[in-house]
């Protein structure tokens, strides 16, 4: 599979103030490779450096050190000739406060150069497509946020992107509309197969977006998989709650494949295992060959927040892992 | 350049002209800008010369000055409402994601303005035949057209200056938009010679284009103010301003990807 963006080695640092000057290095030496056709995404905590990777790579900010390259195009060289074929959705859309959705449409469509027909063509099926019919005459400020977020990923299809970046695509929406504006990203990725690069701090959002996620932190990427991936990684495992009678043996448990820790009290027995699901067989087999018998098992699978959590408190080393 | 590239490059540039349009025929503040205040003015700085019993040739030299202001005043604050739009409206990265060139920008914008500014100079000249009697029309159409285009070209250099000290300072620079040409009046003599100006500023007049456009278009008007090929001195300077500034402005728009300006001003 080709690559869509492929960065290499990206650093920035940000300088300011005028008379006591201040750094802050967002970024430290970046490798990415995002395949054609996929959803990838970039998780991390805030002030991790996300929005600062996407900007690069969408070319509204130039990097300190490394190499760019997006649909095989130079990033600090060819910036007119991507921009002709990405486009941006940011998490508090912000357009022309005065400028109506089929305005603001028109407006950025005449941008990339459509004219006449073609134009009012593209802007009528993209109001259809994201049923902002009945808001069409409305100016941007009196939309509500879900209607202006809408009116962002119109904005951003008006060129027909190969690559698109959505930069926290959903935060500040209430969770209903947060997993409409999902599955309309889902819609459009499968109708027109373009590469997605999404930055989250939402691990629902990554899991249920992603095919691959990268994880960032204090400009580092730790780490890149898929959402299975990361979780088998950090050695989160799925809770597994047995209620038994009888007896269990703990050498059983230890020596039992895929499990991580294991509690055993008055009749419960914890365990936490890399899948849950394919290794309970195995387990109950186990314990019941031990002379436990199994009253009651829940499972309780581990998601992409406690993957989150573990790396967002750990530091580099003590995760010891690359990309 | 293939006619289709051509017809893109042209449909960028309407997108200046559709945005300023829209916005400004939606603002009553707008109205204001090419009603209320060129024509207040106007009529304070006319009144003011019968009050003090100025001659016809006077009269002109004054009006010919705060006509010239106002038809400034418009058409820059277009050029500058190009980034200041957007900067308000915090859609600034949206603009710049887009293939645009900053000179497709000003073109546009720098077009409306013109349209704007131009509606206000044929207000005003109604105002000063009807009012006070002068006839802008006196030094014929070609002098009127080659002052109006002189105007229209330093306009455009001093709205390229607001977008440019924008991008390098944000919100604080807005202030700009207005300020610049209050600080050209003073210095190019919409009021008075320049040669009743204290040194240095008489020097600094004579680097700026609006004087010459003056000089030349009140020596129908029987004022001679010592300048020499003042339509060459003119544009000349204005030429190379509007060139310099294109340029800086490319510069300033690439120091502000690599200083983060532009995210900033979108957060």
């Amino acid at each position: 599979m080709a690559l869509a963006i492929k960065a290499e080695g990206i650093s920035k640092t940000f300088r300011s103030g005028w008379w006591k000057k201040r750094e802050k290095e967002a970024l430290k030496g970046i490798d990415l490779q995002v395949e054609e056709r996929e959803i990838f995404g970039i998780l991390g905590p805030n002030g991790a450096g996300k929005t600062t990777l996407m900007s690069i790579l969408c070319t509204l900010l130039l990097p300190d050190r490394g190499n760019v390259y997006v649909l095989g195009m130079d990033g600090l060289q060819d910036e007119y000739r991507i921009r002709r074929r990405v486009n941006v959705v940011s998490g508090n859309a912000n357009f022309l406060w005065s400028l109506t959705v089929r305005e603001n449409l028109h407006y950025y469509g005449m941008l990339y150069g459509l004219a006449g027909k073609e134009r009012e063509k593209k802007v009528e099926a993209l109001i259809d497509l994201f049923k902002l019919g009945e808001y069409r005459n409305i100016p941007f400020d009196e939309l509500s946020t879900g209607m202006k977020q809408r009116l962002s990923l119109a904005k951003s299809l008006i060129n027909d992107p190969q690559v698109l970046f959505l930069d926290e695509p959903t935060v500040g929406l209430d969770p209903d509309v947060s997993i409409r504006i999902r599955e309309e990203i889902l819609s459009i990725h499968r109708e027109r197969g373009m590469t997605v690069l999404v930055t989250t701090h939402n691990m629902k959002e990554a899991e249920t977006l992603c095919g691959r996620i990268a994880f960032l932190k204090e400009g580092k990427i730790l780490t890149t998989g898929t959402a299975e991936a990361l979780k088998r990684m950090v050695r989160i495992g799925d809770l597994i709650r047995i209620e038994f009678s009888g007896v269990i043996s703990e050498d059983e448990l230890v020596h039992a494949d895929g499990v991580i820790n294991y509690t055993i009290s008055d009749h419960l027995c914890e365990i936490v295992a890399d899948d849950g699901e394919k290794r309970l067989g195995n387990l109950i087999a186990l314990l019941a060959r031990g002379g436990a018998q199994i009253e009651k098992v829940t499972i309780g699978q581990t998601d992409l927040e406690d993957v989150f959590v573990e790396f967002a408190k750990s530091t580099d080393s003590d995760m010891g892992l690359c990309v | 350049m293939s006619s289709s590239n051509l017809r893109k490059a042209l449909t960028q540039i309407w997108a200046f002209v559709f945005k300023n349009w829209i916005i400004a025929k939606r603002n009553v503040f707008s109205l204001f800008e090419i009603l209320f205040w060129p024509v207040v003015g106007f009529f304070s700085v006319g009144l003011l010369t019968s009050f003090l019993e100025l001659d016809p040739n006077k009269t002109g030299f004054i009006l010919v000055g705060i006509i010239a202001m106002s038809v400034i005043q418009v058409c820059q604050i277009d050029v500058a409402y190009v980034l200041l739009y957007d900067l308000w409206s915090k859609s600034l990265k949206h603009t710049f994601i887009a293939p645009v060139h900053s000179f497709q920008l000003v073109l546009g914008s720098w077009l409306i303005g013109v349209i704007r500014s131009f509606f206000v100079f044929l207000l005003l000249s109604i105002f000063s035949a009807l009012a006070f009697g002068l006839d802008l029309l006196r030094p014929g159409i070609d002098p009127l057209v080659l002052f109006l285009l002189g105007l229209f070209l330093t306009a455009a250099s001093v709205g390229m200056s607001v977008c440019i000290l924008v991008l390098l300072f944000g919100y604080m620079a807005d202030v700009a938009a207005w300020s610049l040409s209050s600080l050209m009046a003073l210095v190019c003599g919409i009021y008075y010679p320049v040669f009743i100006l204290p040194f240095p500023l008489p020097e600094v007049a004579q680097a700026i284009p609006l004087t010459y456009f003056l000089a030349y278009f009140r020596s129908f008007y029987g004022f001679d103010e010592g300048f020499k090929n003042v339509l060459e001195w003119g544009f000349g300077l204005a030429g190379i301003y509007v060139v310099a500034e294109a340029f800086l402005f490319k510069v300033v728009l690439q120091r502000a990807r690599k200083t983060g300006v532009l995210i900033k001003l979108s957060e």
